[in-house]
């Protein structure tokens, strides 16, 4: 092994400190629906809550999203078309550990999701100010649902400028089986880059906006909390899902946008996968 | 190896269609202006365009029918009483929604 030059040791300092710039792990911005693969059009809740999933909070005050739409393709061959779903998104207060902080939800009536196929439903947040680092969180959140099991566009990427590309059905997915997709960066796939991976550990209490206070499992090991695993060459990642339930996928700072309002800018993607246990026959 | 591939040429002939799972999925709404929208589509993500649709009454007999357009999407009228809606793609390609679970 060589040793390293001393002229080179100030890039490495900086690429260190630049590295402690970035977010702090574990943020994650939470879209959730309680079933993403539905049998019958149905009205479709959500709710929308910046927080740290696997510990379910803390949360952070989360600003009316700059956009919340699905995408679908309604047959093959057919343009994606993006319906916006704005219109249905209600302020909620969720409850968070110094009090509450706002959240959101929606109910997306029957009548808009009624088509059988895919729709990959995507939250594009305002940024969020992290008071501490003095660094805005932007992060563009997909989670897909499935009507009648029809595929339509789930492996199709958007062009956000920070994204997780699909390379399984995100509502598809038996407890054990991996998983697997490729972070892009304006488009481009990032590789060896840092995928953070956690579960959501507490049930959403719904009707009183707030997490169970109680998780499903307990980690023996910070590392087992948020996990980090890296792309390899191409880009692309995988991982087993060990437990029926959601799970969470953030890829920090690939997007291009570097500072909003003077300040530097995190752009993440964030990817949300539902993994089901194999049900016993009746 | 030879035996095999007879074989399966043999099946795409006598079947038409590929040799993977390939399950029809069919469903009918309600527009509220007594008219129904019907989708149909396969579980491969297969066109179900021109795919034969049949509105039947309880008896049996044929109210309207049509074919799936490129959207694999009709639109009928709906009738008074009970009746169903067939899509049907082929032997065992065949689903029925009951006017009862359209809403």
């Amino acid at each position: 092994m060589k040793p390293i030059r001393l002229e080179v040791l100030p890039l490495l300092l900086g690429a260190v400190l630049g590295a402690a710039a970035a977010p702090a792990l574990a943020h994650f911005l939470v879209v959730y629906t309680p079933q993403t693969a539905i049998q019958r059009a149905t009205d479709l809740p959500f709710h929308l809550i910046f927080t740290h999933a696997f510990h379910g909070g803390p949360s952070m005050a989360m600003e009316k999203p700059q956009r919340f739409y699905y995408a679908k393709r309604s047959a093959p061959g057919e343009e994606i078309e993006q319906v916006d779903l704005s219109q249905y998104l209600e302020p909620i207060d969720w409850a968070g550990e110094n009090g509450p902080v706002s959240a959101w939800k929606a109910t997306v009536p029957r009548n808009v999701v009624r088509s059988l196929g895919d729709y990959q439903v995507v939250v594009e947040p305002t940024p969020y100010l992290e008071e501490t680092e003095q660094l805005y969180i932007q992060q563009f959140a997909k989670v897909m649902v499935n009507v009648g099991g029809v595929p339509g566009n789930w492996s199709e990427t958007l062009g956000l400028p920070a994204e997780i590309h699909a390379l399984n059905k995100t509502y598809a997915n038996w407890t054990g089986g991996i998983f697997r997709g490729v972070v892009l960066g304006n488009g481009v796939p990032m590789p060896y880059t840092q995928v953070e991976v956690e579960y959501l550990n507490h049930a959403l209490d719904t009707d009183n906006n707030r997490f169970a206070a109680q998780g499903a499992i307990t980690a023996p090991h910070p590392s087992l909390e948020a996990m980090v695993i890296l792309t390899d060459a191409n880009g692309q990642f995988s991982f087993a899902l060990p437990r029926a339930g959601w799970w969470g996928f953030a890829a920090l700072s690939v997007g291009p946008a570097k500072e909003y309002n003077g300040k530097p800018l995190s752009q993440d993607a964030i990817l949300w996968v539902q993994a089901t246990d194999l049900p016993e026959s009746p | 190896m030879k035996k095999s591939c007879t074989l399966a040429a043999v099946l795409l002939l006598t079947t038409g269609q590929p040799l993977f799972a390939h399950t029809p999925l069919f469903d009918c709404f309600d527009n509220g202006d007594s008219t129904l929208t019907c989708e149909g589509g396969f579980s491969d993500g297969a066109s179900a365009t021109g795919v034969g649709v049949r509105m039947l009454d309880a008896q049996g007999k044929v109210l309207e029918q049509g074919k799936l357009d490129a959207k694999g999407s009709i639109t009928l009228k709906r009738p008074a009483g009970e009746f169903s809606v067939v899509f049907d793609a082929g032997a065992e390609h065949s689903l029925t929604v009951l006017g009862d679970d359209i809403s």
